[in-house]
């Protein structure tokens, strides 16, 4: 985990990426109680902007290649960590931005903050998404002021009243 | 561990050892378990994961589980 997280911090300082923060399942292992997962998702914010639709993560896997860590199905292992990197939309450049500094180890990195993870989450809003929610929700120190304003800015109020009539009855 | 439940009046009461609970008060203490381990370090909760993972392996047929090198 350590290794890994010293490997993304390269990509930046390289300057082969603008800035990463960890999302998915791990960041929410941050704020909520622990549960299994095996992959460690990665939001990249790329130098460069897609071009006519394009996104080249190229450079990134070049440099992982050149470390010797290779794709292996959908991840690459860096250090026995499979890693998902996921080059980031609009929103998920925000979450990055916003995304709290830490340090794992004596290692600095950056974790999506609960209000970015929910919405998130319920843009996915797959099975696995909404129970991560409903974990944030009951566990993590959510800042719902700042959710509203996440979920306006990005036109997602409507669906978060739908998820809390849906699960929570209100 | 003793285990008894007395339904009485429509609730179920759940007795361990000494003390007796209502399942919403057992739900409430669930709940706040959660809430103490979600204020563990984020290396804490890593270890965590990592023994999660180890007990998926053990208990998978398929042997597909990675298991995180810390």
């Amino acid at each position: 985990m350590k290794k890994a997280l010293e490997i993304l911090n390269e990509l930046k300082k390289e300057q082969i990426i603008k800035d990463y923060a960890i999302g998915g399942a791990i960041a929410t292992i941050r704020w909520v109680e622990p549960f299994f997962t095996q992959d460690l998702d990665v939001f990249v914010v790329l130098k460069e902007e897609a071009s006519e639709g394009i996104i080249d993560l190229s450079p990134i896997y070049e440099y992982f290649k050149n470390k010797g860590y290779l794709w292996d199905k959908q991840w690459i292992v860096i250090e026995g960590v499979p890693v998902d990197i996921f080059p980031a939309d609009e929103l998920e450049r925000k979450a990055v931005e916003e995304a709290q500094e830490i340090e794992y180890e004596g290692v600095k990195t950056k974790i999506i903050t609960p209000e970015y993870l929910i919405v998130l989450f319920l843009k996915s809003n797959r099975d696995k998404d909404i129970r991560k929610i409903q974990m944030l929700l009951e566990q993590a120190e959510v800042n719902m002021d700042r959710l509203n304003e996440i979920l306006i800015q990005f036109g997602l109020r409507e669906k978060f009243d739908d998820f809390k009539k849906k699960y929570y009855g209100k | 561990m003793i285990l008894k439940r007395n339904i009485m009046e429509n609730e179920i009461k759940i007795i361990i050892y000494d003390k007796v609970y209502t399942r919403e008060e057992l739900h409430k203490m669930e709940e706040e378990f959660r809430k103490s381990r979600a204020k563990l370090s984020f290396e804490e909760k890593i270890k965590i994961l990592v023994d999660l993972q180890k007990l998926a392996f053990n208990l998978s047929k398929k042997k597909e589980i990675i298991i995180w090198k810390l």
